[in-house]
């Protein structure tokens, strides 16, 4: 890393508008693009803060700025038109959570990094709707949240109630969600609705270690820990009511649940196998990087495609397993209001990724391009009329899913044409870290969290409350900050803000 | 032609439409001067000797002064044409005499040969000497830069290819409208036909879930976290 004054570092940063900062070549060595990132002032500030924190004499150790990683991914070869930085940009491993790249196919020297894509592959968001309104549910929110906490397993460790043998574990990695299909788990209309209609194609899961199936087999159809969470929301502002319409949100006070969940400790584990394989192909192949986390592969290598393979097997595991608890959460809505889920209109709206890397085509310059594009902590975002998303949001543009923090709001968004044109059809994907995580445990108190959620009339469990001040909102950027500024750049428009009732958290 | 100089004649009540040659030049004068003579009566009896007279020399003259006097709008087309145009002039009047007589008169519905072939693709039925048609194909070709070319449906195929192969040209904004709203149709009946076979789809899944369906939880299993 280059060692200069924060005033020296400023000369590379320029403010092109009042939400958009360019990352100018030579900020990091061997730039091959410029970087950009997104923001409005008051995260401006939390982003210029950490560099200059970083460059204070005698810094060293712990994740680099979030500026400075996206201008090494900016450095990684192959890379076209820009390293972005989302508004919920934080450091991460290797590369910013919130950063996203795009590598060119055509060029042999391009490159795929597990860095880009974060450990918890195909992490993401899935919205389901109910036609209850909030009356409905408050009588009874504190059994709903229990009901839910008992059919959907959380925590480090967590195990989940639907029955898998290896077999069955096999099936689901190469099928993704047509497995949950084919068992009954899911409906037809989930599939629809659903980011690559819940499966990779490519996934071969003879290039996953024995290792990661063991760890994932006992976990599928759980939430896991952390950042995750199962939320009944309640729609709490309509802005673009044509939008919500085409999803089935037609009103404020309408009851919905959000799951954010990921591959859990088996993407984890194909991402850790990964790594070790690309040191050793960056050694042979002479790759250099700015940073040893930014390890990666060239995409045509053997190393780069078994890479891709295993991760999307992982992003099928995520499917599936978001497509479990979709399974879980209708059955406890069903047994609490004495309906079935066709009745309760529990239709998912969609289902978004967030940490994934996927061969997409682009124009750059002008010109079409296959690209392979990074997003790591980073919502696909595509516009009205782009091919690859369901007929019913071919008008409105795809549905971009925002969960906030623990007691927080979320927000639904939709692509745009111009998301597509600046940020390869993307956008932020969360409220981003403000403190890390040690930091909050040390700054926060778990029973203040938890009072201050009981006062915002919140039911909440958790199975280890001495955590839950990680994920404290205190830690936490303001998720409207990040989508306002996402709305005001133009690269996704606020459609739905929704408010929880009731959390279930790991 | 001969075929609707025999229907026109017939109509008029010639004497002899059946045999009439319009390629014979003495038939085709006697054929105007009969029209003159009996339907027409635009000259006085003895202004009419210079047509009465059909192998003079000069005969072609006072039919051409004849037409002109007529105001004839095809005087300067072919004899055929000349002979059109005058027959129809002659029913005109024939018609006029005897308004009455024809108003009632019906036309039998004639059996067609063909069946009647109605096609669903809206774009068999383009009427293309249709002048709002050829307005259109003009105004997109403005846009996209096609030349001029007497046949609409040539620049039609030449907008076409520029389409296919070159990057769509933008639009002034002025035109904008011509080219929007026709897409933003062809958009939505895509739309339309793409939710018909997502439909098919779902149904073939669920028709396949009831064969193989078979969800099963065990709480047996479960196991919550720290």
């Amino acid at each position: 890393m280059v060692v200069r004054q924060y005033n020296e570092e400023l000369k590379y940063l320029e403010k092109v508008n009042p939400y958009c900062w360019k990352i100018k070549k030579g900020f990091q060595p061997n730039m091959n693009v410029e970087g950009v990132f997104y923001v409005n002032n008051t995260l401006e500030k939390l982003m210029l803060d950490e560099l200059r924190n970083a460059c204070r004499p005698g810094m060293t150790g712990g994740f680099l700025p979030g500026v400075k990683q996206i201008a090494n991914v900016a450095a990684l070869p192959g890379i076209v038109g820009r390293s972005v930085g989302l508004p919920d940009v934080h450091s991460g491993y290797g590369f910013a959570i919130g950063n996203m790249a795009a590598f060119d196919l055509s060029d042999p020297k391009s490159i795929v990094s597990p860095g880009g894509v974060g450990f918890d592959i195909n992490c993401g968001v899935r919205l389901l709707r109910t036609n209850l309104h909030e009356k409905d549910v408050q009588p009874i929110k504190e059994q709903l949240a229990q009901s839910l906490f008992d059919h959907i397993p959380v925590g480090v460790g967590s195990k989940g109630i639907i029955p898998m043998n290896a077999r069955d574990l096999e099936e689901a990695l190469e099928m993704g969600m047509d497995w949950s299909l084919r068992e009954g788990y899911v409906w037809a209309e989930d599939k629809e609705h659903c980011e690559e209609y819940g499966r990779m194609l490519n996934a071969d899961p003879s290039k996953v270690s024995l290792r990661a199936k063991k760890r994932g087999l006992p976990q599928l159809g759980t939430l896991g820990a952390g950042n995750h969470y199962a939320e009944i929301q309640i729609v709490d502002e309509i802005y673009d009511k044509y939008a919500a319409g085409k999803m089935g949100l037609e009103r404020i006070g309408q009851v919905c649940v959000m799951i954010h969940s990921g591959s859990r400790g088996f993407g984890h584990q194909v991402a850790t196998d990964a790594l070790v394989q690309m040191e050793k192909a960056m050694k042979r192949d002479k790759i250099e990087t700015n940073d040893r986390q930014l390890a990666c592969a060239r995409i045509n290598s053997a190393e780069g495609q078994d890479y891709l393979k295993a991760m999307a097997a992982a992003a099928n595991f995520a499917w599936v397993n978001r497509s479990s608890m979709t399974f879980l959460t209708r059955q406890a809505f069903a047994k609490q209001f004495k309906m079935a889920p066709d009745d309760l209109d529990m239709h998912v709206i969609y289902d978004v990724s967030h940490n994934v890397a996927k061969i997409e085509e682009h124009i750059v310059d002008g010109k079409l391009k296959t690209l392979l594009v990074h997003r790591k902590g980073s919502t696909r975002a595509f516009p009205p009329h782009h091919p690859l998303i369901p007929v019913d949001y071919q008008l409105t543009g795809q549905p971009v899913l925002i969960g906030g923090t623990m007691g927080t709001c979320s927000y639904v968004l939709t692509g745009t044409h111009q998301g597509m044109t600046e940020t390869f059809g993307s956008t932020c994907h969360g409220a981003g870290r403000a403190l890390s995580r040690a930091k909050s445990r040390r700054n926060l108190d778990y029973k203040d969290v938890l009072n201050k959620l009981e006062s915002l009339g919140i039911s909440i469990r958790v199975a280890s409350p001495k955590l839950v001040m990680e994920e404290a909102p205190d830690s936490y950027k303001n998720v409207t900050d990040v989508v306002n500024t996402c709305h005001a750049v133009g690269i996704s428009k606020k459609t739905v803000k929704l408010r929880p009732i009731a959390v279930i958290k790991g | 032609m001969s075929n609707m100089f025999k229907l026109k004649l017939t109509a008029l009540g010639h004497p002899n439409p059946e045999n009439f040659n319009c390629e014979d030049e003495k038939e085709y004068r006697s054929v105007i001067l009969w029209l003159e003579d009996q339907k027409i009566r635009h000259y006085k009896i003895e202004e009419r000797e210079g047509l009465r007279d059909i192998d003079a020399d000069n005969w072609a003259e006072a039919y051409d002064a004849y037409q002109r006097d007529l105001v004839s709008p095809a005087a300067d087309g072919n004899l055929n044409e000349q002979l059109s145009w005058i027959l129809s002039y002659a029913i005109r009047l024939e018609y006029a005499d005897n308004v009455e007589k024809y108003k009632n008169a019906k036309v039998e519905e004639q059996k067609k040969a063909a069946p009647n072939v109605v096609s669903s693709n809206p774009l068999d039925n383009l009427d293309f000497s249709n002048p709002a048609f050829k307005a259109g194909v003009e105004r997109v070709s403005t846009i996209v830069g096609v030349g001029p070319h007497s046949d609409p449906k040539i620049r039609l195929a030449a907008i076409a290819k520029i389409l296919k192969t070159a990057p769509h040209p933008e639009p002034p904004k002025t035109e904008a409208n011509i080219i929007q709203q026709p897409a933003d149709v062809l958009k939505l009946l895509f739309v339309q036909d793409l939710r018909n076979l997502q439909t098919k789809i779902n149904e073939a899944l669920v028709a396949v879930q009831t064969v193989t369906a078979d969800p099963r939880t065990d709480t047996k299993l479960g196991q919550v976290g720290r």
